[in-house]
């Protein structure tokens, strides 16, 4: 076994990098942003990023507050210009130093920013109106984007007389109607409940269908970014750690940070064992593992690992056990009620885990120990 | 958006929301007094409002048709006053004061609004915020006579700027319309009343949300569009309670043209005193009530001016909620 790997973790790692390379053929860049790097006074917003969008793709830049995604998009609008840009193209021109008006995308704002002293109609043909397009026809098209979202019968409507989520169509009617290259949103559903919240996501899957346009969209919502997107390009500090379909993200995260931020809920660090072709093998406190490695580069023998599991995919007594799986002593600590399923805290020799138990009924009322399948166990980088 | 959002002092905000709400029930007073929702807070308003503003001008108007005889007062309802004050050529002074105070009040509008969209929105800079903000209240700690008296030295015959013209070259002789003239009383009338029509501007556009800016320049709109369509019509508010306020008092202003008017730029202010100290409290009466009908005849204007280009109503209503 050579330590660099080997050939089958090779090609697994480089799995989704060759399918991209094959997109990248085929798809025309409709974004493409190189080596942007951004300050505010001392703080370091963003760290030479770069990161493409191809013509009809659904991106999501995916990111805690403060990580920069919403630089980027403020960026890519001409809202702020970096402290350093090689390139900023949309349709290939270079945008760099064009402003923000004259750049074929659109921003829905995360708090709306509709104009309060305009009707409904009047918000969604401003950018028409200011090309000076005539009257009639910017009325027409403002009425088909009222329509694509819904909103046809309130064109005559004060902003102030409509709710959270219809002033959240007005702003999605105002930036589509203009017909840009890109659409950049910024949180748009942050501010919006739970149920509506959902309801928008489908509606904003369904827009992008039928419009073909490029949606560049930020949040901080793994859930929403799972749901509506193409791709998703995971931010941390100002710089993207991972770029890659919801699946790449959600199952082979490539970094701790990664795979906290998707969600694992159970993650251990320790050191690489063993390298085989399919699996590798990670330490944690004396107790060795069997998993997946899904780091961002080629694993080493003897390198720093983490060791991350979801919750869900713990099995606890009376479940069907594997030969192969890996398993640890464990003793029961207390309980989280969270409606559809309950969470169990589990003492053990590697510290503190969570398993989820969705079935109610056949919880047990004594656990001793713990085990998992060395394929929901997987093992990744710093 | 990292950036820290723009700088509004509570108190001015509060200032602000108040005086808003006041012109605000103003256009609407015939709602608000019709209405059941109205509440002891609105009732209370209106007596005190009216013990001490309106019934001291309705007792002055009563006054006005009266006349004086040999320095008493006759309680003897006429029109001769009225008739008087416009065949004595005081018609022709009020046509003066209507003419100066609207064109100080519109200097002051074109000076003020420019600074005001700066300091609000494009100085990024609190400190340099706070250092124009401390030097724009200048004006109402130091007496009015004293910082227009000092205008004589400087645009004198014999003054500043003559001696430095006459030594450069660029004159021969002193030029005599700089002082004691509707110059200099213009002149002498921007510094004080700059800050009235100044603040409620500022605070005006200060409370308008960046990313309203934002959303104008990213739908495509020129720099002169955002300002036309989003900010001047945001600003509305702002702009109507500044040309109030300074309108009022520039109508009524006495210092600066008995100072720097020297006596040649006669104005209301001037007839009402003189007629004040003839004790012929008619005529001051007659031409304090003239001053008010001017005040509301040009806030009419204003307000029709301004709801050709926007609908009031709403502004008002986006600014209160």
């Amino acid at each position: 076994m050579s330590p660099d790997g080997g050939p089958m973790l090779k090609t697994t790692h480089g799995f989704a990098e060759n399918m991209i390379d094959e997109q990248e053929s085929k798809r025309s860049a409709m974004l493409e942003l190189q080596h942007i790097s951004h300050n505010y006074g001392a703080v370091k917003a963003l760290r030479d990023v770069s990161l493409t969008a191809y013509k009809g793709e659904f991106l999501t830049i995916l990111g805690e507050s403060g990580s920069g995604k919403t630089t980027i998009l403020r960026v890519i609008s001409g809202l702020e210009t970096a402290t350093s840009a090689e390139v900023i193209a949309i349709e290939g021109a270079n945008v760099a130093h064009v402003p923000a008006a004259h750049r074929n995308c659109t921003t829905v704002f995360q708090n709306y920013a509709l104009f309060p002293h305009m009707s409904v109609q009047e918000n969604v043909e401003y950018g028409l109106s200011v090309r000076g397009m005539p009257k009639a026809d910017r009325a027409k098209r403002a009425l088909e984007a009222l329509e694509m979202v819904k909103l046809d019968g309130k064109a005559d409507r004060r902003v102030s007389q409509l709710s959270g989520g219809e002033r959240q169509r007005v702003a999605l009617a105002r930036a589509i109607v203009t017909q840009p290259a890109i659409l950049l949103l910024d949180e748009p559903l942050g501010a919006l409940d739970e149920k509506l919240r959902q309801q928008m996501q489908e509606e904003l899957v369904r827009l992008h269908s039928r419009l073909g346009m490029t949606f560049v969209y930020i949040t901080h919502s793994q859930e929403e970014a799972l749901t509506m997107s193409d791709r998703i390009a995971l931010m941390c500090n100002g710089e993207i750690v991972q770029i890659g379909t919801p699946e790449d993200l959600f199952d082979r995260p490539n970094s701790a940070f990664a795979a906290e931020f998707m969600g694992f809920e159970n993650i251990f660090e320790g050191h690489l064992k063993e390298i085989s072709d399919e699996r590798v093998s990670v330490e944690v406190n004396g107790h060795g593992f069997h998993g997946r490695w899904s780091g961002h580069q080629a694993p080493l023998i003897g390198q720093k690992a983490f060791a991350a599991i979801r919750a869900e995919r713990l099995k606890l007594e009376g479940a069907e056990n594997h030969a192969e799986d890996n398993a640890l002593k464990c003793s029961a600590g207390s309980t989280l009620y969270r409606g559809k399923y309950v969470d169990q805290h589990l003492q053990t020799e590697i510290g503190p885990m969570r398993a989820r138990i969705w079935d109610r009924a056949n919880r047990k009322s004594s656990i001793s120990t713990v085990s998992w399948h060395p394929d929901d166990c997987v093992v990744t980088a710093p | 958006m990292a950036g820290a959002p723009p700088v509004s002092p509570r108190a001015a905000h509060l200032i602000l929301n108040h005086l808003i709400s006041m012109i605000y029930k103003i256009f609407r007073v015939s709602t608000i007094l019709s209405a059941d929702s109205v509440t002891w807070t609105v009732r209370v308003f209106i007596v005190l409002w009216s013990i001490l503003v309106i019934a001291p001008l309705l007792l002055l108007l009563a006054f006005s048709f009266f006349e004086t005889r040999s320095y008493m007062t006759v309680y003897d309802p006429s029109l001769k006053t009225w008739i008087s004050l416009f065949e004595s050529g005081r018609f022709e002074v009020a046509l003066r004061t209507m003419r100066i105070a609207v064109t100080v009040t519109l200097i002051e509008l074109i000076l003020a609004f420019p600074f005001a969209l700066w300091l609000a929105k494009g100085c990024k800079s609190k400190e340099t915020k706070a250092v124009f903000l401390a030097l724009l209240t200048i004006p109402f700690f130091l007496d009015l006579s004293s910082r227009s008296i000092v205008w004589r030295a400087i645009l004198g015959q014999a003054g500043g700027v003559n001696t430095a013209l006459m030594q450069l070259g660029v004159i021969s002789e002193p030029i005599d319309w700089l002082l004691y003239s509707e110059f200099s009383v213009h002149f002498g009338m921007i510094a004080p009343y700059f800050p009235t029509m100044f603040l409620p501007i500022f605070l005006v556009i200060s409370l308008i949300d960046d990313d309203l800016i934002n959303a104008s320049n990213d739908l495509g709109a020129s720099p002169a569009q955002t300002l036309r369509r989003v900010i001047i019509p945001l600003s509305l508010p702002g702009i109507l309670a500044g040309i109030v306020i300074t309108l009022g008092p520039a109508l009524a202003a006495w210092v600066e043209p008995g100072m720097l008017g020297g006596g040649f730029v006669n104005l209301l202010s001037h007839s009402i005193e003189s007629a004040y100290t003839a004790l012929r409290y008619p005529v001051v009466a007659a031409l304090s009530a003239f001053v008010i009908v001017l005040l509301a005849v040009i806030l009419v204007c204003v307000v029709l001016v301004v709801r050709r280009a926007a609908n009031i109503e709403n502004i008002f209503r986006q600014m209160h909620t």
